[in-house]
Parts: structure tokens; C-alpha cells; sequence
């Protein structure tokens, strides 16, 4: 599991698609599709047009999936600024990739 | 699942044309549901503020199943959920005290923002402490 994450995180092709399906899924849209996410589209107000609880509630979904935590509204606006935004951020945030890799040990 | 339980008699100005409590006096009576289960674990809106913190309301809602009268004794029972995102959600039951009978349930959701505005997307310090104790209390068996 903790493998397949690791490969995910490391693809940015496959993180970015990773994360239009969880912002579909986490926050139940209706109207729009993964495939229908453009990864420079904003994902507030004037893009996407999520509000200030579709991100309590992504913040979470990132923390579930990625252990990557965004503390309060400062961050997460630059995190959520898109998709590909987002996956930089968590690219970068990612503790999986210690240099040691002994988070994977075993 | 713990409720606060809170008394109020329904008064003649509370009432509308057709001897029915107007439905916007309902919001009054979840606050004070609100402010007595808040005050018993210190996180009324001065001690938020205190701490740097406040808690706006950002959604609500009601179902009104039965109207109240004037002279009507209710009583008012507040609970909150355990969140899944940093927000408070409380529950609100009036019901009659007479019979228990439900008049009307409500929901209200607050996000909890910093005193400069800005939004807190996890918990920590004393607020989270806080806050930990009144969703322990309230989500007890």
C-alpha cells in the first residue's frame, strides 16, 4: 500500500489524475467529472467554485491520503490554487521520500 | 449520545398572528442551548476570543414539526457531533416539557476562524482541548 503510494506521489501524471478523482469524490460533485477538471483550473470561486468547507474538507482527504497536513487557511490557499498546484505542494510535502527510507522499512 | 437541557416559557411577544412562536424565535432558543452547553466547557464566544479564536455560523438549519404556543414551558436540548473537518456542529430538539413531544430540530455548523479572519483548518493547543472535551461529553454512550 504504502508502495503504491509512493509511486503515485512520485508520478506527477498519475498524482494529478489521483486528485481530480478525490476532489469528485470527497466533496460528491455532481455536475462535473474527473476528466472534466482542467489541472490549471483555480478550485475556488471563479474555477472550480469550491468554498471555504470544501476545503476543511479536502484538507482532510489529503491528510487521509498523503499524511501531508495543511495547517490553516494561509497554506491552504496556495495549495489549492489547482490541481497541479496542489500535487507540487504535495509533492513536496511528502515524508514518504526520506532520504533513509526507513518510513517503508519492513 | 449526551444532551444539555435548557427550560424556556414561550413568551406573548414570541408569538405571530396565528397564536403560533414565529419560526425565526427558534434560532434564539438554539443559542441559548448553544451558550449553556459552551459556558460548561469554557468556550463561550469571550473565552474563544480569549484564546484567539472565533466561531461563526456558516449553515443552518430546521424542521419545525409541531408549533409552540404562548405560556408553552419547552424545553431546549443541545448536543454536538463529532466532526470530521475543523467545525463545530451542534443539534438542536425543542420539545415540550409537558409531553416531550418534539416541536422542531435543528442544525447549525461553525467554522472556527482566527480573530484576523483567518480560517483554521486543524486544531491544536487549548482550543483543541477544549473543544476535545465538549465532543467527548456530548458523544458518550
Amino acid at each position: 500500500m504504502r508502495r503504491k503510494l509512493e509511486t503515485i506521489v512520485s508520478d506527477t501524471k498519475e498524482l494529478r489524475s489521483f486528485l481530480k478523482r478525490m476532489i469528485v469524490e470527497t466533496l460528491k460533485l455532481e455536475d462535473i467529472t474527473a476528466e472534466d477538471i482542467d489541472g490549471d483550473t483555480p478550485l475556488f470561486r471563479e474555477g472550480l467554485g469550491l468554498d471555504s468547507i470544501d476545503a476543511l474538507e479536502l484538507v482532510v482527504a489529503v491528510e487521509k491520503h498523503f499524511d501531508v497536513i495543511i495547517e490553516d487557511e494561509n497554506v491552504g490557499k496556495e495549495a489549492f490554487a489547482s490541481v497541479n498546484v496542489l500535487a507540487g505542494f504535495i509533492q513536496t510535502e511528502y515524508k514518504g521520500f526520506s532520504k533513509n527510507g526507513m518510513r517503508f522499512a519492513g | 449520545m449526551q444532551w444539555i437541557e435548557t427550560e424556556e416559557v414561550v413568551r406573548f411577544n414570541e408569538v405571530d398572528e396565528w397564536g403560533m412562536a414565529w419560526y425565526g424565535n427558534y434560532m434564539a432558543w438554539f443559542e441559548a442551548g448553544r451558550m449553556a452547553l459552551l459556558e460548561r466547557f469554557d468556550l463561550m464566544p469571550g473565552q474563544m476570543v480569549a484564546l484567539g479564536f472565533i466561531a461563526p455560523v456558516i449553515k443552518l438549519t430546521c424542521d419545525y414539526k409541531k408549533p409552540a404556543a404562548c405560556g408553552d414551558h419547552i424545553v431546549i436540548r443541545t448536543t454536538v457531533v463529532k466532526p470530521e473537518i475543523a467545525a463545530l456542529n451542534f443539534i438542536f430538539e425543542i420539545v415540550l416539557k409537558t409531553d416531550r413531544s418534539l416541536l422542531a430540530r435543528g442544525e447549525t455548523t461553525q467554522v472556527l476562524l482566527t480573530t484576523d479572519k483567518k480560517m483554521i483548518y486543524r486544531l491544536s493547543g487549548e482550543l483543541a482541548g477544549r473543544v476535545n472535551k465538549l465532543v467527548d461529553y456530548c458523544c458518550q454512550a
